[in-house]
């Protein structure tokens, strides 16, 4: 038994030396952000809010900052309610060119973005039509959907078709046995999916930077535009903010979950 | 009958809609461009010639770039999947309250552009950077470590993109399995280990696959590690199309490059999936 | 329904062959059949009206320049003329071109371009995207230089397609805590082959010209005409050993150079300037016939050339300048014998007080053009070592 212990205790010190080293840079970036001068090395020389000020009074980035979460969303919701059923069908049909068709569909990550990026704009010049809202939308779609896919294949796999069978015998139709015992089984897959997919969206630079047209920049694009003169630290400030929130939300949301449930 | 056949067709029409009109027919232009001719202008010439190939094999230059992107995602793949299987194990058998989080944390490196993520390893490995800072305030060392421009720093800028990948992957596949089968095989007197290496390690598989594939292909497809943390002779193929497309505006030669690219990459994910990929993991479980 | 709209679709495809309809408007009814028939109507129902007429696009570079921009002459030019401007950055002239050359329709898109280097408003107009601007509309030209003006007029029969904004130069950085003055300036561009500084040198990797313009310096050659070719790529072999890092960006020349990673490199004037304005230690360093480059705000063609000539009047009045001028360290394009300067203008590296640029070499637009091809490919074997 106590040999266990230290088992676990070794994964326990593993998992979180990966973790610190994970969180190196990002440790790197939120601390410059407090740094008043614009190229920070370390030691940092004082410490100050100016660049969260800046950012404030910044329409620029706070539009793009708009645009990327509006895509973001759009994307997951999207690509993420076209991924599960496509993984369903591969893991749960049998059918021909299967492998053929799930090889394809995971295509997108195989393709350098920047081949991506201008093989769009290519077949949109030769139908001479002008970029969208609705083609940068489309084009992230395709371009997260392999991770969606990944991530939901792989567990449906691990949920026994058993299960479906059951229900199916019971007399309900493929899709209430979809709704009530594959979603629920799969509702964490398809949470990572989408968180996937969301992320992957917001932090795209290189095909954004070919298919976002110029009101719609988004992020990173401004971002890139930066690397010629120097990046500014309001967008550490931002990429702060955001690890804020990401981290304090659900916390927050647990504490009043528990806490709503402890009066009722 | 027909209906059931016609069922995985129906389901999968939105995507492969999607991925046909977004990337097929693109991509079909890509390698018809690739044929063309590039005038010292600027405009390129319809034709249908094999220069662009030739120039590639010419000579030793342009295959070496694609040996070593293949060397190099290899290497990612390995130390992804070193790294990152154990912390996924750990996601998958913790109780601890704060497992969302933990779960969450693991994506919030990309709130941070990839970008500045990027570039603040410079920050970390630099020669005034933290480490350095540390090692010679306390003496360890006289003059600061180069760590930086090389093809390690390279490595670490790929696995800090490329790592939340495989720890979800892994992890996604280890929480679907059944814990009544771990429960059993110890019950009949399995060891912690055993039940690990019988039951728990062959059902992960499928999530440690598709990992390894994802990040074996993402490797192939990125330029901006080896631009920004590379050093004179670390860039990748990506690069060289990048460069090709964007900096010499040579879309015919930078689409040819892209060809190969994608014919090689398409070759180790078709022959990955015949011998040891996905599907023949689906079918020895779904069976 | 199915049916009567597959005949007319197949009417449109009829018309479309025989010519009477553009592949536009066969895509549009192509795009609204399938949107009757629920198919893929979304991407093309909604191109149409993807560019409203009262807009202006405008790309800059980002950070403090386009914010510059904004205030001093966006937002005035939109409260004065109720036309809005998209203000949108770029990441660099290279990739900008890719997006133009690979957009519809021409001059929809990408209005007005804040560009850098005279080789590529030769380029811009090789591809046929150059406009003709009618220069009696835009008063302000009269307070730039005249050397800027006539040296776009001749790549363009006498017409302007931009107008002059800025200058800059493309000298040597060094770190002055660890190389003196006086062996700089007795080095020139020597410096960057120096053996004392291996390992500790850097230099641009995105661009072939720079890096064969020094090696022309460095074996005594003209950068605009060289004839040792042979002597240039050697010397550029040889100084890949000496080499920390070939930086992509303006961002990373000058955390290299902040944090003490390099001690020499090629480096933008307006990049060494911010540096010492906040303290750093760096000594700017422009040998005889330093690279000089001018920048510009080039009009694409296809755009409301009305509109365009306003906004760049707006544009080039002198606190806009002067103001761009300071966020992005470069002096303006505006003559200093017309228009006053302030001090901090005055200061910044490739200021020219007589307003003539005399002794500043530029590229040779059209012969470094007609190499482009084979010399950016050589240099890239160069980098990575072969």
């Amino acid at each position: 038994m106590k040999k266990l212990i230290s088992g676990w205790s070794l994964i326990k010190s593993y998992t979180l030396l990966v973790y610190i080293w994970m969180f190196a840079p990002i440790v790197a970036v939120v601390l410059l952000s407090f740094n008043p001068q614009q190229f920070g090395s370390f030691p940092m020389k004082g410490f100050s809010f100016r660049w969260y000020g800046e950012l404030l009074h910044n329409p620029s980035i706070l539009g793009a900052f708009k645009n990327s979460l509006i895509l973001g969303s759009l994307t997951a919701i999207l690509a993420t309610s076209i991924a599960v059923p496509a993984a369903l069908a591969f893991v749960r049909y049998e059918f021909r060119g299967k492998d053929f068709l799930n090889t394809l569909l995971i295509a997108p990550i195989m393709i350098p973005e920047v081949v991506l990026g201008v093989a769009l704009l290519l077949f949109l010049r030769w139908l001479q039509q002008p970029k969208s809202f609705m083609l940068l939308l489309l084009g992230h779609i395709v371009l997260t959907l392999p991770y969606v896919m990944l991530v939901v294949q792989a567990r449906m796999v691990g949920i026994k078709k058993e299960y479906e069978e059951a229900a199916l015998s019971l007399g309900a139709s493929p899709f209430q046995t979809f709704r009530s015992v594959t979603f629920p089984l799969l509702s964490p897959a398809i949470f990572a999916g989408m968180l996937f997919s969301f992320t992957i969206s917001f932090d795209d630079v290189t095909a954004t930077l070919f298919w976002a047209t110029a009101s719609q920049q988004t992020v990173p694009v401004k971002i890139f535009g930066m690397l010629r003169n120097s990046i500014s630290p309001e967008i550490n400030a931002l990429g702060t903010i955001m690890i804020i929130l990401t981290i304090s939300l659900p916390l927050t949301a647990g504490y009043f979950i528990r806490k709503f449930a402890r009066e009722s | 009958m027909k209906q059931k056949t016609l069922r995985p067709w129906l389901l999968l029409s939105p995507s492969l809609t999607a991925v046909l009109l977004i990337l097929v027919v693109p991509v079909c232009f890509v390698v018809v461009y690739s044929f063309w001719l590039r005038s010292p202008i600027g405009q390129d010439i319809p034709a249908f010639q094999f220069g662009n190939y030739g120039k590639f094999f010419a000579d030793f230059f342009y295959p070496s770039l694609l040996i070593r992107t293949i060397r190099v995602a290899l290497e990612t793949v390995l130390l992804c999947l070193v790294m990152g299987y154990i912390p996924a194990y750990f996601f998958y058998k913790t109780e601890s309250r704060f497992k969302p989080i933990l779960m969450i944390l693991v994506m919030l490196p990309f709130w941070i552009s990839f970008i500045i993520r990027t570039l603040s390893w410079i920050n970390i490995l630099g020669d005034s950077g933290l480490i350095n800072h540390v090692l010679l305030s306390i003496g360890l060392i006289d003059s600061p470590l180069s760590m930086l421009y090389n093809e390690g720093a390279v490595l670490m800028g790929l696995l800090q993109y490329l790592l939340p990948f495989m720890i979800l992957n892994i992890y996604v596949s280890l929480d679907g399995i059944d814990k009544s089968l771990i429960e059993a095989a110890k019950n009949l007197g399995c060891t912690e280990w055993q039940a690990f290496k019988e039951i728990t390690l062959p059902l992960s598989l499928p999530g440690v696959s598709a990992g390894c594939l994802l990040v074996f292909v993402l490797t192939c497809g990125t330029y901006l590690p080896p631009m920004i943390l590379g050093g004179p002779g670390n860039d990748m193929i990506a690069n060289l199309v990048f460069k090709r497309i964007i900096t010499t505006l040579d879309w015919p030669f930078g689409c040819a490059i892209s060809t190969i690219l994608l014919a090689l990459v398409g070759l180790i994910v078709f022959t990955y999936n015949k011998y040891m990929g996905i599907n023949q993991v689906f079918k020895s479980l779904g069976g | 329904m199915k049916d009567k709209l597959d005949k007319k679709l197949d009417q449109m495809y009829e018309s479309y062959k025989a010519g009477q309809l553009s592949r536009r408007d066969f895509v549009k009814y192509v795009g609204i059949a399938g949107a009757a028939a629920g198919i893929m109507g979304g991407p093309f129902g909604m191109a149409g009206n993807a560019f409203a007429k009262n807009s202006i696009t405008v790309h800059s570079w980002g950070g403090s320049t386009s914010k510059a921009l904004k205030q001093f002459a966006f937002d005035p030019f939109t409260k004065a003329t109720g036309i809005n401007v998209v203000d949108a950055t770029f990441t660099g002239m290279d990739a900008f071109l890719t997006q133009v050359k690979a957009s519809f329709p021409p001059g929809g898109e990408f209005n007005i371009a804040h560009l850098s280097a005279v080789y590529d408003y030769l380029r811009y107009k090789d591809l046929g995207y150059n406009s003709v601007l009618d220069e009696s509309k835009i008063p302000n030209l009269k307070n730039v230089m005249p050397v800027m003006i006539n040296t776009l007029r001749n790549i363009t029969d006498g017409n302007l397609s931009a107008v002059p904004y800025d200058v800059g130069q493309t000298g040597i950085a060094y770190n002055l805590d660890n190389i003196s003055k006086e062996k700089a300036e007795k080095l020139g561009a020597s410096l960057l082959w120096d053996k004392d500084l291996n390992g500790r040198l850097g230099t641009w990797g995105g661009d072939y010209r720079t890096n064969m313009w020094y090696a022309a310096l460095h074996t005594g050659q003209s950068p605009n005409n060289i004839t040792r070719i042979n002597d240039v790529w050697d010397a550029l072999k040889e100084q890949r050993g000496l080499m920390k890092k070939y930086w992509a960006s303006g961002s990373e020349l000058m955390s290299l150079l902040a944090n003490g990673e390099i001690d020499a490199t090629v480096a933008w004037s307006g990049r060494v300037a911010a540096l010492q304005k906040q303290g750093h230690n760096i000594g700017y360093l422009a040998p005889n016939n330093t690279y000089s480059w001018m920048e510009y705000m080039y009009v694409i063609k296809g755009s409301d050339m009305n509109v365009a000539q306003k906004l760049l009047n707006f544009m080039l009045e002198p606190d806009a300048a002067i103001a761009v001028s300071k966020g992005q360290n470069y002096p303006p394009s505006l003559d200093p014998t017309k228009i006053a300067m302030p001090d901090e203008i005055k200061k910044l590296p490739a200021y020219d007080p007589t307003g003539t640029l005399k002794g500043y070499l530029f590229a040779d637009p059209a012969y470094w053009n007609s190499k482009q091809l084979e010399w950016g490919e050589k240099w890239d074997r160069i980098m990575a070592g072969s």
